[in-house]
């Protein structure tokens, strides 16, 4: 390192440049990954917190809860089947709410479940769905950003119905929407309150022994099952979403990889003849090489220290509505990435500091 | 007087069959202690490919090569940079310094690549540095430098390692005759007062009469190699240099 921290010292601008760069596309990196594990909680976090193993769906339903329907009796039929240990029914409908002190509208999806089951999620403040109250309900957190409070009443759109707010729940999103739970009996008798009939399931959540997905898939007739990360894949856009934003991730790690590769082969072009009278004085190429690569990592490592420095710098100045999540999970893997792909790039400056014949220093006149 | 440098019977020659060009023809050469040889000869001669042989940077086509006592025409080429490491000083034409390195740090990579203490590396920079009259410049970067600051430099870097054999390649290529011959002054006196093996690949006839010996490469065959006739190539030298006075 004897060699690379001094040219790096002397060569300070050249190297601020390109760690400039490099601190960009990483940063640029962190934010598209952030974006991603934040658009893909909004999507789906109420599926991914779901305290269940298997979702059960009807039929040809490609695993959307809103194109799944199932008769009542198909609960029974799964509760009886040997290795079930619960099934809890779901019911899921969109709803406009205005609530009545915050007089503003927002769009929800009401899980209609019942309170006592493996669906009901923790509740975070406030307290659960008592099963006697039936216009009680429990929202996602994020309704508070929207001026929810304990105790608010939601109206539902169109209609006279009341829901009261009495506890919020973390993370509980899908497709967008803030989720509004409730109990099926307070669905029962809003539905009756509105003179409409009661609508079928949409799915069951299952948990049980590792049998239970060929057991439901032989004995019950008209279903299809799946696990958890199956059904996420059936949320509407989740999937584009998804491949959209790891495709432009993969481009980046790629133009992170070349940035630095190219700046090193341009650089190591450069001091060929340098090299040789290095290999002339008794230098080895492996000493070189350390050099190199020490210089590599050294950019790459402060690179991208600096751009999550910078990443949570300009994350702090995102609404708090933004769909962004950037955790330890998803910066440790990028930055190994990042790390890795510049490290790898040298390896292409390598082959030609390997090349340089000490023979290059005689007979040279610059 | 021990010989430092013995090539014996060293030939080169590139290409194969039809196109075989010699470039060294059977030379054998011997340099002892405390020894200046000055090699000379037209371009194309083959001085360079001389040199890079005795510096163990060529490997020769045939002969034996001896530096310290060490055949290196029997070490692999992957430990060659060793042998130069340990027992070669190289001076350059111009500006082989590496540009990033103040002058001490020139002569302190040499130990770092010897694995040498900093504390021992440190102390023998700077002696080398006042010998050679560049301590006051020693935090300088070569760029500030002029080129028979450079050279000096070089000189001290070559003594470095302590190795036993200097081989200097044209050192007065980019210098004017004043500082040509002040840096061979140097080159000289250094070879002599720690008793090394000096070997100088020039075309200036200008400093030849600091060397011990001449000896003269025409065509990839040595002329001169013995005492006598060097004798004789000096005082021819120094008449010269006088006459043109």
């Amino acid at each position: 390192m004897f060699l690379a921290i001094r040219e790096m010292k002397h060569a300070k601008s050249r190297f601020m440049l390109i760690g400039l760069i490099m601190v960009l596309v990483a940063c640029l990196t962190f934010i598209v990954s952030g974006l991603a594990n934040g658009l893909s909680a909004a999507t789906t976090s109420a599926i991914k917190e779901m305290n269940t193993d298997y979702l059960v769906f009807q039929a040809d339903s490609d695993n959307k809860l809103n194109r799944s329907s199932l008769k009542e009796d198909k609960l029974d039929e799964i509760r009886a089947q040997e290795g079930v240990t619960a099934a809890a029914p779901l019911i899921q409908t969109m709803l406009t709410v205005a609530s009545e002190q915050a007089d503003k509208k927002v769009d929800v999806t009401l899980f209609a479940i019942e309170h006592n089951s493996i669906l009901m999620p923790k509740v975070t403040e406030g307290r659960s769905l008592s099963g006697s109250g039936n216009d009680e309900v429990v929202v996602d957190a994020s309704l508070k950003a929207k001026g929810v409070k304990l105790g608010d009443s939601l109206h539902i759109k169109d209609t006279d119905a009341v829901l009261k707010v009495v506890g919020f729940a973390e993370h509980q999103s899908i497709s967008h929407m803030p989720v509004v739970f409730m109990d099926m009996e307070g669905l029962n008798s809003l539905m009756t309150s509105l003179d409409q009939r009661m609508p079928n399931l949409n799915a069951v959540a299952v948990t049980g022994d590792g049998a239970i997905k060929q057991t439901l898939t032989d004995k019950v007739e008209g279903i299809q099952i799946a696990t958890k990360q199956e059904a996420l894949k059936g949320i509407p856009g989740y999937k584009e979403e998804q491949s959209s934003l790891s495709m432009m991730l993969s481009f980046l790690v790629v133009i992170a990889a070349f940035v630095q590769a190219v700046f090193f082969y341009v650089i190591t072009l450069q001091k060929t003849n340098q090299f040789g009278v290095l290999k002339a004085i008794g230098a080895s190429t492996s000493y070189l090489a350390t050099n190199l690569i020490g210089q590599v990592a050294l950019l790459a490592i402060v690179s991208v220290a600096l751009s999550i420095g910078l990443t949570f710098g300009m994350t702090s100045m995102f609404p708090d509505t933004m769909p962004f999540e950037l955790g330890v999970g998803v910066l440790a893997p990028y930055s190994a990435l990042l790390i890795g792909v510049s490290i790898v790039g040298a390896l292409l400056s390598l082959r030609r500091i390997a090349k340089v014949d000490a023979i290059e220093a005689i007979g040279r006149v610059e | 007087m021990t010989d430092i440098l013995v090539m014996d019977q060293v030939s080169k020659s590139y290409g194969e069959g039809d196109t075989v060009v010699t470039a060294l023809n059977q030379v054998s050469l011997r340099v002892g202690k405390g020894e200046f040889v000055a090699v000379v000869g037209p371009s194309g001669s083959g001085k360079s490919t001389f040199l890079s042989i005795a510096g163990a940077l060529l490997t020769p086509t045939s002969g034996r090569v001896m530096i310290g006592g060490t055949d290196v025409t029997a070490v692999s080429p992957g430990k060659l940079n060793r042998v130069r490491l340990e027992h070669i000083g190289f001076v350059f034409q111009s500006s082989n310094l590496v540009p990033y390195l103040t002058v001490i740090d020139q002569l302190r990579l040499v130990a770092k690549l010897a694995k040498c203490s900093d504390q021992i590396a440190n102390d023998r920079a700077v002696e080398l540095l006042k010998e050679v009259e560049m301590v006051h410049r020693m935090h300088h970067y070569p760029d500030k430098l002029s080129g028979g600051e450079r050279q000096r430099v070089a000189i001290a870097r070559a003594m470095m390692n302590d190795a036993n054999l200097i081989l200097a390649d044209e050192p007065t290529a980019s210098l004017d005759s004043k500082r040509g011959r002040a840096v061979v002054e140097m080159l000289a006196a250094e070879v002599k007062s720690r008793q090394k093996a000096a070997v100088m690949v020039t075309h200036d006839e200008r400093v030849l009469d600091l060397c011990d010996r001449i000896v003269t490469i025409k065509d990839g065959v040595l002329i001169s190699g013995d005492g006598e006739h060097s004798h004789n190539t000096v005082n021819q030298t120094d008449r010269m240099t006088a006459a043109t006075r």
